[in-house]
């Protein structure tokens, strides 16, 4: 039986482990629930609320984002499933690399992803749903890997050799064993990528179009480009209330699988031809668009050129282009070394508090996977609104974007400790204790190495979010202060080849950045 | 003969797990192969079902060489050594899996699996999740499980492998009436011969790939 041995001190701690979870709630406090309420209660003008539905463009966005969010979630988890069976089951050569590939397409900068496909898609294709539904499964299919896969690979083969014993197809052990196994997982990742596109707003900003706006995209429309903070505001909430409620409903009907970022055992069957081909597509398609990216980062037009790295890097001066990459780069990694030390602590404290002496909360832990399906377009909108007045006035503080990133980052840092703190065993601490170890000495000398693993994972995870973060900080961002994601939008909303060099070999440095803080603590998945 | 196992040989990299093995089991009996572990009779079954593919040698099931049978159509039943229950299914549909998988009409699906339960002795745990299950209980719902597409011959991985001393012979008792009741040809491979004496009518010593033959009770 795993009872969990409950021993008096346990009882006691439980209530300080409790404690720790304050940091976090200020945190989401501050950043999203003030706010949030701050938002739906002062600039709304009560006719908007039921007038704003009528407005076409409106409608045309809500009634997009429902679609193009239904059809990459089809496409994300058909081939995610496929992508992850091979992924956990087979040894095939590059297989880490290709694990690590999809590991960093899910936190590369949205926008980037967008620059990407752009790079890699004719030009007929650039601004078409096509082209928003192909970037959304190549950016969340890494969903389906972290959050199946574990489960998958957690399935003994014999398990699949029986039902074969018992007269089972591959097909019916599919329908019957396989796919059954993995439900929970299966839904979890469904759901959570159906939310991610639903609010997709960085890839939609660079491939979307006349007619292909998310109801995101027509939010900041409405606050920034029509000065209708009303409207916006109203369907900002409205969609808030909308993905709360869907996930309360959903959670509450399963159980919440937490995304780890880790793909683990397989066995040492080899891949069919038939599999292979397949593995290869997806190499391709993970590798050909940063390809393309690269290859278009040295392009102006029809023409090898170096004139978009020129301008980017200050070298070459370019009429209408005042690029101050420097500032740019200083300022990203600035907000990122504040944004991880605030979500570091915060993070590890709450998923202790989550933890309370080893036994999750399942109520809890599913609530932290919540920030990642709310929009950082809405999030930015309601700190716009909310910290523009005496004694609050911050909104043109810089120190409120690296604070907005780490609320967005510390999800993810609870999601890597969660199952390294639930792996350290009570009996650990208690061993510590009687060897008369303090508290804090046994946190210091005994829980902390064993933590690394969650740490640096945490640390470049919200390196690597607040590098990317593009939502909110479109709102937030000022003139002389912007981060690289404003300055690839930036450049991809100007029109003629120099620009779009430059955004394309922009878009390359934050990617080369992006992968190498992943890939440097991810790089050795355990096998 | 209801099986021929004709000259099979087996290696793994440059280690030869079997070579050139040959053993009948006859029909409706229960035939032992006995070994020390290491010596492949895992393997041997493995190849049997056709979860393995062996280098060399055939395999005959009822006078057709089922050799290069993929293992859902070899119409050979498996107890693997940790049973492996279907996490998500309760007993009863456990045991109706392969019935399923042949798209067996309903009725007659009910039919066979409250027989088998019945045999086993699990009329009552029908509805029960398999997570609650015992060590013993669980290898009743294994076996049960794999006789019920009624295989033309069953195949037993260590069936009695972590049980304790008393579960152990009884359940030794048991299987041994089960397969007697069925009239099912069977293949045992353990590594104790006293279980394989109880279980079984014939016995076949396995020891460093060469093979001697030995008569049991």
């Amino acid at each position: 039986m795993d009872r969990p041995m409950v021993s008096h001190s346990s009882s006691v701690t439980a209530r300080n482990y409790r404690l720790l979870a304050i940091p976090a709630a200020i945190l989401v406090l501050v950043t999203a629930i003030i706010p949030l309420v701050v938002l739906s209660t002062t600039v709304v003008r009560s006719s908007d609320i039921i007038s704003i539905w009528q407005n076409s463009a409106v409608q045309k966005a809500l009634v997009f984002s429902v679609w193009q969010a239904l059809v990459s979630t089809i496409f994300t988890i058909l081939i995610g499933l496929i992508a992850t069976w091979y992924l956990t089951r087979y040894q095939f050569r590059g297989r880490q690399a290709l694990i690590a590939l999809i590991t960093v397409s899910f936190v590369l900068p949205t926008v980037a992803v967008g620059a990407s496909f752009i790079a890699v898609l004719p030009t007929w294709l650039h601004h078409s749903t096509f082209a928003i539904v192909v970037a959304h499964v190549f950016f969340n299919i890494s969903i389906v890997v972290r959050t199946v896969g574990p489960r998958w690979n957690s399935i003994h083969e014999d398990l699949v050799n029986c039902a074969h014993t018992l007269g089972a197809t591959s097909l019916q052990t599919w329908r019957y064993v396989i796919l059954p196994l993995g439900k929970s997982a299966i839904y979890s990742s469904a759901a959570l990528t159906f939310f991610m596109c639903f609010t997709s707003y960085g890839i939609i900003t660079i491939l979307g179009g006349p007619g292909l706006a998310t109801l995101d995209i027509e939010i900041y429309r409405r606050a920034v480009q029509l000065g209708d903070l009303s409207g916006a505001t109203v369907l900002a909430v409205a969609q808030m209330l909308f993905i709360t409620i869907a996930f309360l409903i959903w959670s509450r009907s399963r159980s919440v699988e937490l995304m780890t970022f880790r793909v683990s055992a397989v066995s040492q069957r080899r891949l069919a031809i038939v599999p292979k081909i397949f593995i290869g597509a997806v190499t391709i398609f993970f590798l050909a668009p940063l390809l393309a990216l690269s290859i278009a980062s040295f392009h102006s037009g029809q023409n090898w050129s170096l004139s978009g790295w020129k301008v980017l890097l200050g070298i070459q001066n370019q009429r209408g282009l005042e690029l101050d990459i420097w500032q740019a780069l200083q300022t990203s990694g600035k907000y990122a070394l504040i944004a991880s030390c605030i979500a570091l602590p915060t993070g590890i404290a709450a998923t202790y508090a989550l933890t309370k002496n080893g036994s999750t909360n399942s109520r809890w832990s599913s609530l932290a996977i919540l920030p990642l399906a709310i929009s950082p377009v809405v999030v930015g909108l309601a700190i716009l609104v909310t910290y523009d007045f005496a004694p609050f006035e911050f909104r043109s503080s810089w120190f409120l974007i690296p604070i907005v990133h780490a609320s967005i980052a510390m999800p993810f840092v609870v999601r890597a400790a969660l199952p390294v703190v639930q792996g350290i065993p009570a009996e650990l601490r208690s061993a510590a204790a009687t060897l008369g170890a303090s508290p804090w000495k046994r946190f210091c000398l005994v829980e902390m190495p064993l933590l690394r693993p969650a740490i640096t994972t945490g640390v470049a995870f919200s390196v690597a979010i607040s590098l990317g973060e593009f939502g909110a900080t479109s709102f937030l961002t000022r003139r002389e202060s912007q981060t690289l994601p404003i300055i690839i939008a930036d450049l991809f909303g100007k029109a003629g080849a120099i620009p779009r060099a430059s955004g394309m070999a922009a878009s390359l440095l934050l990617v080369i950045v992006t992968a190498i803080i992943v890939l440097s603590v991810d790089r050795k998945p355990r096998v | 003969m209801s099986l021929v196992i004709d000259n099979i040989s087996f290696s793994y990299g440059d280690r030869n797990i079997l070579r050139s093995f040959t053993l009948q089991v006859p029909t409706g009996s229960t035939t032992a192969v006995v070994g020390p572990s290491g010596s492949g009779k895992s393997t041997l079954l493995r190849i049997i079902a056709g979860l393995l593919t062996p280098t060399t040698g055939t395999i005959i099931l009822n006078s057709q060489d089922i050799s290069h049978v993929p293992t859902h159509l070899r119409s050979v039943g498996m107890v693997f050594q940790d049973n492996q229950l279907f996490p998500h299914l309760n007993v009863y549909d456990n045991v109706a899996f392969g019935l399923r998988m042949a798209k067996v009409d309903k009725r007659v699906i009910a039919e066979r699996c409250q027989g088998l339960l019945d045999l086993v002795g699990l009329t009552e745990a029908a509805k029960q999740s398999v997570s609650t299950l015992s060590g013993g209980e669980a290898k009743r719902v294994a076996l049960a499980r794999a006789l019920a597409p009624s295989p033309q011959v069953l195949l037993l991985d260590e069936p009695l492998t972590g049980l304790d001393n008393q579960l152990h012979d009884r359940l030794a008792q048991d299987l041994q009436r089960i397969l007697h009741a069925t009239s099912t040809t069977a293949l045992l491979v353990t590594h104790l011969i006293p279980e394989a004496e109880v279980i079984s009518d014939v016995i076949h010593h396995l020891v460093n790939q060469s093979q001697q033959e030995g008569v049991g009770q």
